[in-house]
């Protein structure tokens, strides 16, 4: 039963946790693409050309491999509570 | 205000301190001297302190617990400074499950045969263990490994405790980063659309003042 109870609970944090890194680093890298713009463009650009960018920048964001990555926030909680188990239990 | 806040502060990082001496693992050298398996039937306050039933068992308000003897060296500053004198320590030796403390330790009745065995010679022994011993309270610190060394100068380098500490500080970074950020885009953007709202009621309220008294003023007697 503390099995069942560690996968759903363990799972529910980790969701939470996976959320807000996403966010996160969606966040800023948002930040960097709109002051990236505006370092280029210190008249304000064309118009609509800035939500352009940010768009094309955050499109691009999420094709990489660094959103993906966040996924690792499920594997390696899972690898180190095998890996405890394993070195407490051996004999 | 400033000093309510140093006490809060002293208080939080007293307690986490506390919490982390309890939980977190330590090493001991010892020399096992027996075991044994002793009746407990745990108080209200002294609960806390125990984990469950092994882990296939039912949990029962009654059962048995089985101990560990030893004839500890005796240390300065949680184990790093070692000292000539030994003194006893009684460890339990309980399965801690699936949920907590997160040490996931199912193998007590194999660890009991281990610490039997080293029992019979008189070997220098390394034991894993978390907890306190609190006489008053029949608290005993949990066993999680026992391993053989050649001595009783054996340097132990506590691996887990570096990278949890790195990994707690790595954490507490990300939580602030996360936070500012989560201030600075989203809240403060939100704050100020608020705030500037009320300066436009305000900005409105006074101008309306303003033509008021200025018609007010048109029934003054002029200058």
């Amino acid at each position: 039963m503390g099995f069942v109870k560690l996968v759903v609970f363990g799972f529910i944090g980790l969701t939470v946790i996976y959320w807000s890194i996403s966010l996160f680093s969606r966040s800023v890298r948002k930040e960097r693409l709109e002051n990236e713009f505006d370092a280029e463009h210190p008249d304000g650009g064309a118009s609509g050309a800035r939500d352009a960018f940010i768009a094309d920048g955050l499109k691009a964001y999420d094709a990489s491999i660094r959103p993906k990555l966040i996924g690792l926030v499920y594997i390696v909680p899972t690898v180190v509570v095998a890996a405890i188990a394993y070195t407490i239990n051996a004999n | 205000m400033q000093r309510v806040k140093t006490i809060f502060r002293v208080i939080v990082l007293l307690v986490l301190g506390l919490y982390f001496h309890y939980i977190l693992p330590q090493h001991d050298i010892v020399k096992v001297t027996s075991t044994e398996i002793i009746r407990t039937d745990f108080s209200a306050f002294n609960r806390i302190f125990y984990a469950q039933a092994d882990s296939g068992a039912a949990e029962q308000p009654t059962r048995d617990l089985r101990l560990i003897n030893t004839q500890k060296q005796n240390t300065f500053l949680l184990g790093f400074i070692p000292r000539d004198s030994s003194s006893v320590m009684v460890y339990r030796n309980e399965d801690t499950g699936w949920i907590y403390p997160p040490y996931f330790k199912f193998d007590s009745a194999d660890l009991q045969a281990e610490a039997a065995n080293l029992a019979r010679g008189d070997e220098w022994v390394v034991v894993t263990h978390y907890g306190w011993r609190i006489r008053w309270a029949s608290v005993y610190p949990n066993a999680v490994g026992v391993r053989a060394v050649s001595g009783p100068d054996v340097t132990i380098i506590p691996w887990f405790n570096i990278f949890f500490f790195i990994f707690l500080m790595a954490a507490v970074l990300f939580v602030r980063a996360a936070w500012r950020q989560f201030r600075e885009r989203s809240v403060d953007p939100l704050l100020d659309a608020a705030g500037d709202q009320i300066d436009e009621v305000q900005a409105g309220v006074a101008e309306r003042k303003g033509r008021f008294s200025r018609w007010l003023g048109t029934w003054r007697a002029k200058k």
